[in-house]
């Protein structure tokens, strides 16, 4: 008996161990559905021939589902805040230019190929990462291994956007505020580093 | 189609070493993620690993120099006149070259079934792959991985120190460049004082440098022009490719600037 109780306490002491130690980040189901329902609609433009029809397409898509202002005030950094109406107005709309030319040229490497959701980790509730890897890729090509990562936003009224997208742990737009503040820090910060930075878009964009 | 950033960032996950070692504990990665976390502004992240910006920006100005009038005329000189399965057995025959330095630092770093691997990958790809230049381990599923001295000194603990980046030699850190005189020790070649090993051995680093110039020439273009600080988007490509070398290849999340940031956004109106 005394054994038993032993064992039985045993038992809850590592049941309640493993949950302690491991709580794993759960998986969102939403979340996951969410990606998974992009890539579907992403699937004809990627399959598209000529690049003129999946540019078209990648730019519909990251208008629905990409929060651009959302970004493009996480790409200022510390300067979202110090950044005035007047040039905010100016920036956001060149920033929605600029990052779409980025994802335009970063997701047309995946034309011709299929991307399935694998899985998603939970960073809180309103914060969610969803992988998706290739599926029949060329075994020993680069994109064979490569892991597509998606970060999507929860909004307050529950609604799901895309915030971020990277590759194996690579991410676009913690790339961008790292240019972006360095950018404005070696300006003099702002508000002139800020007007450099418009500048900078500007000439960019129209290139 | 060309080819996009992406690779150039897969690229440089593998030149940079996909480390499998076990790394103990606060290392870059959380040093990086203490930078990106440095009250919300993330920016500081980078700052801090990169107190000689204004050294390492003049050493980028002079590499890119460099790079332009030499590197990329030589590389592209060196596509137009071999064919892709010739360059290919080149890049296996460096490879193959490489593996004692691999085998040390795999030993070094205690991981014996890694080292035993790189041993067995070296005895077949120099018979059967006549002398490297083809790799049959690779489909006999003994597959390549990368190690090098500055991985090791991770490993035993050594912190990355600043940013660093030497013309060249590329993006690195204090620990990186140590490591990378380190390994030039620990090979053989290195050790036999002849002049045809001395022949050798600059021709292999002038086959080596076009080598890993060579597939470089369109990502790097490309991130040249889509960026608007080239020098800060490389660092960046740099830090983040090299967390995930030091997590092992696998991605870790925890690190990532808080999206707590993006819902302040909800008040910016």
């Amino acid at each position: 008996m005394h054994i038993k109780s032993m064992l039985h306490r045993l038992g809850v002491a590592v049941v309640a161990g493993t949950m302690l130690t491991a709580a794993p980040a759960l998986a969102d189901d939403e979340a996951e559905h969410f990606i998974q329902a992009v890539l579907d609609e992403a699937e004809p433009y990627l399959d598209a021939p000529d690049q003129e029809t999946q540019f078209d397409g990648i730019r519909q898509l990251v208008d629905k589902y990409v929060d651009m202002r959302r970004v493009g005030l996480f790409t200022l950094g510390k300067y979202a805040r110090r950044i005035t109406p007047e040039q905010k107005q100016v920036y956001l709309p060149l920033f929605k230019e600029y990052a779409t030319g980025i994802y335009q040229d970063s997701l047309s490497t995946y034309a011709g190929e299929k991307l399935n959701v694998t899985t998603s980790i939970d960073r809180s509730t309103r914060d969610i990462i969803v992988n998706s890897e290739i599926i029949d890729a060329e075994p020993g090509s680069q994109l064979a291994t490569m892991v597509v990562h998606w970060r999507v936003y929860r909004t307050r009224d529950g609604d799901l956007t895309i915030v971020d997208v990277g590759a194996d742990g690579i991410w676009l737009a913690i790339e961008q505020l790292e240019q972006f503040t360095s950018v404005i820090a070696n300006n003099g910060g702002p508000p002139a580093g800020v007007d450099a930075l418009i500048a900078d878009l500007k000439e960019q964009v129209t290139e | 189609m060309t080819i996009k950033i992406w690779t150039l960032a897969a690229f440089l996950t593998l030149t940079v070493g996909a480390a499998h070692a076990q790394i103990s504990d606060a290392d870059d990665a959380a040093a990086f993620a203490e930078g990106l976390k440095n009250d919300g502004a993330a920016d500081e992240g980078a700052t801090n690993q990169d107190p000689w910006e204004g050294f390492n920006r003049k050493m980028f100005a002079v590499n890119n120099a460099i790079d332009s009038a030499a590197l990329v005329p030589a590389a592209k000189a060196y596509r137009a006149t071999t064919h892709k399965k010739q360059r290919k057995g080149l890049r296996n025959l460096l490879a193959n070259a490489r593996t004692p330095v691999i085998l040390i630092n795999d030993l070094l770093q205690g991981e014996f079934k890694r080292a035993s691997e790189t041993a067995s990958r070296f005895a077949v790809n120099t018979t059967i792959g006549f002398g490297g230049m083809g790799d049959p381990a690779e489909r006999m599923g003994i597959p390549q991985h990368s190690e090098d001295f500055g991985q090791t000194l991770a490993v035993w603990g050594a912190p990355p120190g600043p940013y660093l980046f030497m013309p060249l030699m590329g993006p690195s850190t204090i620990r990186g460049g140590v490591g990378s005189i380190g390994d030039i020790a620990m090979d053989p070649a290195v050790w036999i004082r002849t002049d045809a090993a001395k022949y050798t051995r600059y021709s292999r680093a002038g086959a080596a440098g076009l080598a890993l110039r060579e597939p470089l020439i369109e990502p790097l273009q490309d991130i040249e022009d889509n960026s608007l600080d080239y020098y800060a988007s490389l660092r960046s490509f740099y830090m983040q490719s090299r967390k995930r070398e030091i997590a092992n290849g696998r991605t870790n999340f925890d690190d990532l600037p808080d999206i707590g940031d993006f819902e302040e956004f909800d008040e910016l109106e």
